[in-house]
């Protein structure tokens, strides 16, 4: 049973609402493994939420599922109160992958402006967006070069621009710091506190805990497919103790 | 309709971006300059020689990019990942299949008449002609099979890697064009389960030995009738239909799971 603490919100507000989730993959010798195992979460709209865990825990598998990646074994799950297997509920909502794949014959440029077109931006909206989302990410400069030439932390800030090109109002992020270096961080720090600002949700996994208690309002705990913590960060982490210490404790 | 235009123009980006097309074009070039300059057999002055060859060419030439263009387009986006960014758009999986046949329809079709003005030019230069409004219908029947041929490779790679794709659709296509015209000889002299069998094969598998007028164009014969063309492509569509709807069937609900728990 999850260690929760404080007030769900009602799911009216809420931006991701996630019941009883059950995902199963199929295993060796025709048997099942279960990746989630009856997960249930609500985010509520204008949060910054942590989603936390070991390797293999069901973090990513939660956010394949929110984003119509695979279907549910059993459960539901819903973004802005839309069955996520609509394509309409992904129209409010932008995702950054782990890894900062794309499609490297594009430039920098080209990228957001395909992605703008899959939202259905006009040409006249989109070209403005675009030359925001480049200062935002600083790569003004590298716009109109192939991302074939783009470095690891470059392609994670093209992909990041990409992630926001529809203002979306959830930003689903899956590992955002990884292949930024320390600058790189804290630029994404302050766009994620930016997007909270503005109202927006955010939903983020990471193992850069210090990454998390310095931006998170929620943070929800997964180990084994369950969700073993669930709250606000400073209910859950005790004084004197770091959330790195109350994630060993709960974890293991 | 954007998204699918959008998903198109994307895969027309990466083949102008890419040499497939282009080594494609250099060797039936090649392969053109050698046959005029060659006197094979003393067939070398005949220009219906070099029609019929050159035309073999570029039907080769425009099969096998139809196939590799479209077997892996899907595949393509899995290996690299950026399925994951593009299925999190409003992006239906139907919309994907579309946009990446359109895209992979549109330049093998745009490379085929590139094949036929080149193949048209060197004709020429040896003093021959092609009659324009047949050449006209070749190339327009011509589209037609290209859609069934990439509809087909689009289809078997939703569940198969780009090289199987690619084999097991050069295998069907082979089996549709060297096969199929000799499959009533065969009904009629086969019994029972196997003439059923023969049956069931000569109406599933694409006839595509009705979008071929090379032998017009080689003999310079008079265009085909206008509602025959017409006819023939209506059931070039309707098998692209066919093929690309079994394809979404197999896509709708498939899992994309790197980098989830297994």
């Amino acid at each position: 049973m999850a260690e929760t603490i404080n007030h769900l919100p009602s799911s009216m507000s809420n931006a991701i609402n996630i019941q009883d989730l059950v995902v199963e993959f199929p295993g060796a010798h025709g048997g099942a493994v279960r990746a989630l195992q009856g997960l249930s979460l609500s985010v509520a709209q204008g949060q910054v939420y942590g989603f936390l865990g070991p390797n293999g825990a069901g973090k990513t598998t939660t956010m394949h599922v929110l984003l119509g990646f695979i279907e549910a074994t059993a459960g539901a799950a819903r973004l802005f109160d839309e069955d996520v297997r609509q394509t309409i509920a992904r129209r409010r909502i932008g995702y950054l992958p782990e890894h900062p794949d794309t499609y490297r014959f594009l430039t920098g440029r080209e990228l957001l402006l395909m992605a703008g077109r899959l939202f259905g931006l006009s040409r006249t909206a989109l070209n403005a967006r675009t030359t925001e989302l480049l200062a935002l990410v600083g790569l003004e400069t590298a716009a109109d070069r192939r991302l074939a030439t783009y470095s690891r932390g470059m392609l994670q800030r093209i992909g990041l621009a990409q992630a926001l090109v529809n203002d979306p109002d959830l930003v689903i992020l899956d590992e955002p710091a990884s292949g930024f270096d320390p600058l790189g961080r804290i630029r994404i720090r302050e766009i994620i506190v930016a997007l909270r600002e503005r109202g927006k949700t955010v939903f983020f996994s990471s193992h850069e805990l210090s990454e998390v208690e310095r931006v998170c309002d929620r943070v929800g705990i997964l180990a084994a497919g369950r969700l073993v913590a669930e709250g606000r960060m400073a209910e859950l982490v005790k004084a004197g103790e770091s959330l790195e210490q109350y994630f060993i404790r709960v974890v293991s | 309709m954007i998204r699918i235009l959008t998903l198109a123009w994307l895969v027309w980006l990466e083949m102008i971006r890419r040499k497939d097309i282009y080594v494609l074009l250099i060797l039936l070039a090649a392969f053109l300059v050698t046959l005029m300059a060659l006197n094979l057999f003393g067939l070398g002055q005949a220009v219906s020689y070099l029609k019929e060859i050159g035309l073999l060419l570029a039907w080769v030439c425009s099969w096998i990019l139809a196939v590799s263009v479209s077997a892996r387009q899907l595949p393509q986006e899995e290996r690299q990942g950026t399925i994951f960014p593009l299925l999190a758009k409003p992006v239906s999986r139907a919309e994907v299949l579309l946009g990446k046949w359109l895209g992979a329809w549109v330049v093998t079709g745009a490379a085929t008449l590139v094949f036929y003005v080149l193949l048209a030019l060197m004709v020429a230069l040896r003093g021959g002609g092609f009659g324009g409004v047949v050449l006209a219908q070749a190339w327009l029947l011509h589209l037609g099979l290209l859609a069934i041929i990439t509809a087909l490779g689009i289809a078997f790679s939703t569940r198969l890697h780009a090289d199987a794709a690619s084999a097991l659709t050069y295998v069907v296509t082979l089996a549709a064009w060297l096969v199929m015209p000799r499959v009533p000889d065969l009904v009629l002299t086969a019994r029972g389960v196997v003439q059923t069998g023969l049956m069931v094969i000569y109406y599933a598998l694409p006839h595509l030995e009705l979008f071929d007028l090379r032998r017009r164009l080689v003999y310079g014969w008079s265009p085909a009738p206008g509602a025959a063309v017409l006819l023939t492509l209506v059931y070039g569509l309707l098998m692209t239909a066919v093929f690309l709807t079994l394809g979404w069937l197999a896509y709708r609900n498939k899992r994309f799971t790197r980098g989830a728990m297994l």
